[in-house]
């Protein structure tokens, strides 16, 4: 089926090579580069499908599509692509968001140039991160990837841009040293010196090693997905990004976090992980009830949903330390689930932002009388978020809950504990989103709004875009087998593989050990 | 031709969901135009209601000769050797469901259009309906513990939507959000309770679990304790959605939806859900005796306290209401002393009669409306009514009917189902049955009040006897009323009335005690109907000291009742000059939502301030602060304050990219 075709290298480099014609074309009032970006977006979106359509086989949990050219032969760099399970929805995720966050920027009319060249700067970065399956190489496009961000923060940003973008750049690129460091000491250790993922990963490293580059990994991927305590520049990201950005941010920037925790934290590091899968799903539960807590208290909306995101990501932490394919499951499900879910909301956020011209839940109040459509769509990301049944977001929270509680690597206690403060998580996630909606949508009107602003309804691009992201969040919810059977086959594998690492407990015989399920007729 | 039928049985959730979908997406692409559309849109989704409600009564038919169950399910999720199925199953439980709340679905729809005509909200409150209806339908077919949870939530989430209709209202807003927030903290045990068993079983489907659960304590494998926790926890679900004590305060509030809406969901159907729950998980329960004695319990003392607190109400709706949590007290009871076949007796004659009595209080108050203004607060006031026996004759009969129904008084529906109650109980428990013929009591009490300060004696309007309102309440009254006196409603609204006045005389005849096919129909599945009276083995003595003592401590309610307000309404509540502390303490529903308040709410909103300036001033800081990143933040900021920064980034950018395009990229 492996075509000879570098689908993937095509993928990578067609919108950046697109973004550096950007400045050649003839467009004054920056209505042609636009179009331009969108065109370039749908093209690579239609390159991804096609190429996964055609050349994906999705019964095999191995690398696929895989090309390998060498680089900078002297230092070893190779350009080494591919895509497995865990890669290919996420490679569809961002060329899916970043097309619709194209269609968001629409209104974007300061240094247009610039802001659209960036666009697809990261549109070709983001996939790459998802795509490399070399160390070094995956440093740098890591790295690469963060200064887009940087700039799209700093130049289109709220008033405090340049302290979170500057925030942002220090902690995301600080973490990333750490990458480096770790993929360093594991490349020189042992034979064959080398920076390629799938023989870093067969490598076996004395337990010192592992545990020292697991701490390293998990400290920059911590601070992407992000994990308490090293969230806080998210909120003054999220508090400062436009609506575009925002939907990057939240929609694929995170999940890159929780792609890396899975693919080098667990696939090669599995003693390691041993050891510290008890600390992430506490970290886990700690996310998910402490960011639900302060998203309560937050009054801007902006930072509100930011800390959602933090709580929901949680969830991810827990179906990693899970050891079960159901858990691990779940944790894939649920960064799909929260790129769209989380994108739609701050898409909405941005689209009430530029009828309200506040952030301030106070301040609002009573706009679903003028917005009905906006209220609606905003009534209905809120409630995926909250883990609706019918929407993917309870699929993906209901496996992680599931693949936690059938798992064999935890005492009772340990998993009765979990288990309950995550499932609080549940109560509170509801309190602070519909708290939300009742401040800004429901009520009599607020009448100095009101009296200053006009309340435009929602657009047709805008309906069209939170369609298109609440179509698949609908369909996930409904028949979840559409996704997970993109990435069961290399989820089933990774979980195989820590699962020889695992810590075996001597199990009292009874409610601990998970009794045969009988075959269903 | 029947298995034609069964095979496409899923069609009665999935038609309804149908028409929500057409109505929702048009509202949303086509706004304007979808809501000129509104008898067009009302009249798909009443068509497609009316199929599902055909299909669900061929469905019956069959059960009723005796037909097996049907089974149908699909993988639905899959994770390497784990998988988890969804589908349907149509037994005698869920056709009967599926009956009960069709047509009450119907009939809600078809008074809906009166109701609702002159609002700008009606095509939207269409699509909520017909959503409800697909969800509702959904949950009685699921063949196992997480589909329920599925459905669970989304008729709860349609609930929150409906409450919410009037959004512009704030006790409407603050209803809803109460309404799911209150849900979710019984969801929240309810999905403890279901992985807890999927844990210790790994089992979720109704049959198999109950096998697995007998099998794991026969040999001890899972001890009574953990299994009856679990079961409790599964309860909690119930003990929410059905609006049971503690977690009953949602149901009273959730009043401030439409009435259509407080008939169908939050009298008929949903807060029903929790009794078919238990009912569906009996076969699990019979093996927690722990578990069934705190079901019963609850059921007792919530039948109690609601029955209380709705002597005191002068709210139309919020009384019915009280009396809702109060009936739904009976049934969860009846589940505690596992006889859920008189449980569910109860749940279909009480769906009817509750039904039509929440509708006829929303003609009352559309009559009002006319009168006093759209204030729900004025319209639904039962000190504003009085006399509207002779302006709405038909609205006034069909009340009286479901009045007595409730009441239980032979022949009605409700004495039948409600007899069967205490009977059961009175056999499991006398302590359970003497709680249950108090409420008994006072059911009757409170509802010939409901009815005769509505119905009996002189319109009272805005301008009543003296001492009925404060003072001040009277200062700030204005009329907006354009009629003078009350009127009937239309056909729309009084057909569905008058339907369901039928099933609330007659349907209770299907268990009468000495002829119960009812009984026979749930507790023998696949068998044909073949009860004739059985006299031989019927206790006439017991039954008439039984149905003796409920019906007259009825009448003793009754009589009270017309005591206290059969005369001129003069505004004054005996209770309040007798016991003044009793009325405060009533009044004030025992005090639960300031509990709540001080407890829960308040508190939380604390430790959630307290998070975010932690996390303000002590995580950011920490971090800030760590080592590397401060040196990294100081050579950084230098360059912020000259915005150098961004060129340099973006230049170290392009730089990035030209060494991707040009070094070694073809050597």
């Amino acid at each position: 089926m492996t075509s000879s075709f570098p689908w993937l290298t095509t993928i990578i480099l067609l919108p950046i090579v697109a973004a550096l014609a950007i400045p050649f074309l003839p467009d004054k009032e920056g209505r042609t580069v636009r179009w331009y970006a969108l065109v370039v977006g749908l093209v690579d979106f239609a390159l991804i499908s096609y190429s996964f359509w055609q050349g994906y086989d999705l019964n095999s949990p191995d690398l696929q599509l895989v090309e390998r050219y060498p680089w900078l032969p002297q230092i070893g760099l190779n350009w080494s692509v591919g895509v497995d399970g865990l890669s290919m929805p996420l490679v569809l995720l961002t060329g899916f968001i970043t097309t619709l966050a194209i269609l968001a920027a629409w209104p974007v009319t300061l240094k247009p140039r610039l802001f659209y060249f960036l666009m697809l700067a990261m549109y070709g970065g983001q996939i790459a991160v998802f795509a490399v399956q070399d160390m070094l190489l995956f440093f740098l496009v890591w790295e690469l990837e963060l200064i887009p961000v940087y700039l799209l923060l700093a130049i289109w940003g709220g008033y405090k841009r340049q302290y979170a973008a500057n925030k942002f750049i220090v902690y995301t690129a600080g973490g990333s040293l750490f990458i480096l460091v770790a993929g360093l000491a594991m490349a020189f250790y042992g034979d064959p010196i080398s920076f390629d993922m799938r023989e870093l990963a067969l490598k076996s490293y004395p337990l010192a090693l592992q545990i020292w580059c697991y701490v390293a990994f998990l400290i920059a991927y911590a601070v992407k997905l992000p994990i308490f305590p090293l969230h806080t520049w998210l909120p003054d990201a999220h508090g400062e990004a436009t609506a575009p950005v925002h939907m990057l941010l939240a929609g694929i920037l995170l999940k890159m976090g929780g792609y890396a925790l899975i693919r080098m934290n667990m696939g090669m590091l599995p003693d390691a992980h041993a050891l510290f899968a008890p600390i992430l799903a506490i970290l886990g539960v700690v996310n998910i009830i402490y960011a639900a807590l302060t998203s309560f208290a937050q009054r801007n909306l902006k930072r509100k949903i930011a800390y959602s995101s933090i709580s929901h990501m949680g969830f991810v932490l827990i179906g990693i330390a899970s050891y079960t394919t159901t858990g691990l499951s779940g944790a894939v499900l649920q960064m799909i689930s929260h790129g769209l879910i989380g994108a739609s909301l701050f898409f909405l956020v941005g689209a009430t932002y530029d009828r309200t011209h506040t952030l301030i839940l106070e301040e609002m109040g009573g706009v679903g009388q003028k917005m009905p459509k906006i209220f609606a769509m905003f009534t209905a990301c809120s409630l995926a978020s909250l883990a609706l049944p019918g929407m993917s977001g309870f699929v993906a929270e209901l496996m992680v809950f599931i693949g936690f509680a059938t798992s064999d690597a935890y005492s009772v206690p340990f998993k009765v504990l979990v288990l309950l403060l995550a499932a609080v998580g549940v109560i509170l996630t509801p309190i602070y989103l519909l708290s939300m909606l009742r401040q800004i949508f429901y009520g009599p009107e607020n009448e100095e709004l009101v009296s200053h602003e006009k309340l435009i309804d929602a657009e047709p691009r805008e309906v069209f875009i939170i369609a298109s992201l609440l179509v698949p969040v609908i369909g996930i919810g409904l028949y979840p087998r559409l996704v997970t059977s993109m990435y069961d086959a290399t989820t089933t594998q990774v979980t195989a593989l820590v699962r020889q690492a695992m810590p075996k407990l001597q199990a009292p015989v009874g409610i601990l050990t998970i009794p045969a399920r009988q075959p269903t007729p | 031709m029947e298995e034609l039928l069964y095979q496409y049985a899923w069609l009665i959730p999935v038609l309804p969901l149908l028409g929500a979908t057409v109505v929702g997406t048009g509202l949303i692409t086509f706004g304007e135009w979808t809501s000129r559309l509104k008898r067009v849109n009302a009249a798909l989704v009443l068509t497609l209601m009316g199929i599902a409600l055909g299909h669900s009564l061929a469905l019956l038919w069959s059960q009723a000769q005796g037909h097996p169950p049907y089974y149908w399910s699909f993988t639905w999720a899959v994770a390497g050797p784990f998988h988890l199925d969804m589908g349907m199953v149509i037994d005698r439980l869920s056709s009967l469901m599926l009956v009960i709340v069709t047509t009450v679905a119907l009939l809600v729809m078809l008074y809906s259009d009166g109701y609702m005509a002159h609002d700008k909200g009606y095509s939207r409150f269409f699509a909520y309906l017909s959503l409800f209806g697909a969800s509702m339908l959904g949950l009685v077919i699921s063949p196992n513990l997480v589909q329920i949870y599925v459905f669970w939530e989304l008729v709860g989430m349609c609930s929150y939507l409906l409450i919410g209709f009037w959004y512009d209202r704030i006790a409407a807003r603050e209803a809803a959000q109460k309404a799911f927030i209150v849900n979710r903290v019984g969801d929240f045990g309810l999905l403890l309770g279901i992985l807890g068993f999927y844990w210790t079983t790994g089992e979720i489907e109704f049959e198999r679990l109950a096998e697995r659960v007998g099998d794991l304590l026969t040999t001890g494998a899972l001890p009574l304790w953990a299994a009856t926790g679990l079961g409790i926890l599964v309860f909690l679900g119930p003990v929410a959605k059905s609006a049971q004590a503690p977690l009953h305060v949602w149901l009273p509030d959730a009043m401030e939806g439409p009435t259509p809406i407080s008939a169908l969901i939050h009298a008929a159907t949903m807060v029903a859900a929790g009794v078919f729950l238990l009912a569906r998980m009996m076969p699990v329960y019979e093996h927690l005796p722990g578990t069934l004695q705190v079901v019963a319990w609850t059921g007792a003392f919530t039948a109690f306290l609601g029955a209380t607190i709705a002597l005191v109400q002068t709210d139309i709706k919020k009384g019915l209401a009280y009396s809702t949590i109060s009936q739904l007290g009976y049934m969860v009871m009846a589940m505690g002393v596992a006889a859920p076949a008189a449980g569910m007796f109860h749940l279909m004659t009480h769906a009817y009669f509750k039904a039509m009595l929440f509708l006829g209080s929303g003609s009352v108050i559309h009559a009002m409306e006319a009168v006093v203004g759209h204030d729900p607060d004025k319209a639904q006031d039962m000190r504003n009514m009085g006399g509207l026996r002779k302006y709405m004759p038909i609205t006034a009969a069909t009340f009286l009917i479901g009045t007595l129904a409730i009441c239980g008084i032979p022949p009605f529906a409700g004495f039948w189902s409600k007899d069967e109650i205490l009977h059961v109980v009175f056999a499991a428990n006398p302590g359970l049955w003497l709680v249950g013929w108090l409420t008994a009591g006072m059911t009757a009490f409170y509802m010939f009040r409901i009815y005769l300060l509505t119905f009996g004696g002189e319109f009272r309007g805005l301008a009543f006897g003296p001492g009925a309102m404060q003072v001040e309440e009277l200062a700030h009254m204005e009329t907006h009323g354009h009629a003078a006196e009350p009127h009937e409603s239309p056909w729309t609204m009084t057909l569905p009335l008058v339907l369901l006045a039928i099933p609330s005389v007659a349907v209770g005849w299907v268990g009468l005690p000495f002829a119960n096919y009812f009984e026979h129909f749930l507790e023998e599945p696949a068998s044909v109907l073949t009860v004739g009276a059985d006299w031989a083995h019927f206790d006439w003595g017991e039954f008439l000291v039984m149905a003796g003592s409920s019906v007259g401590v009825g009448l003793i309610g009754i009589t009270l009742a017309f005591v206290v307000y059969g005369g001129k309404y003069t505004g004054v509540e005996p209770l309040a000059e007798r016991l003044p502390k009793l009325y405060e303490f009533l009044v004030n529903k025992w005090y639960w939502d300031d509990l709540y308040e001080q407890y829960f709410a308040l508190p939380l909103r604390r430790l959630a301030r307290q998070a975010l300036e932690t996390d303000y001033r002590i995580i950011d800081g920490l971090v800030n602060l760590t080592g590397l990143v401060t040196l990294v933040t100081g050579e950084v900021l230098k360059y912020v304050n000259n915005g150098r920064v961004q060129t340099y980034a973006l230049v170290i950018l392009l730089a990035v990219l030209g060494l991707v395009l040009v070094s070694g990229w073809f050597s």
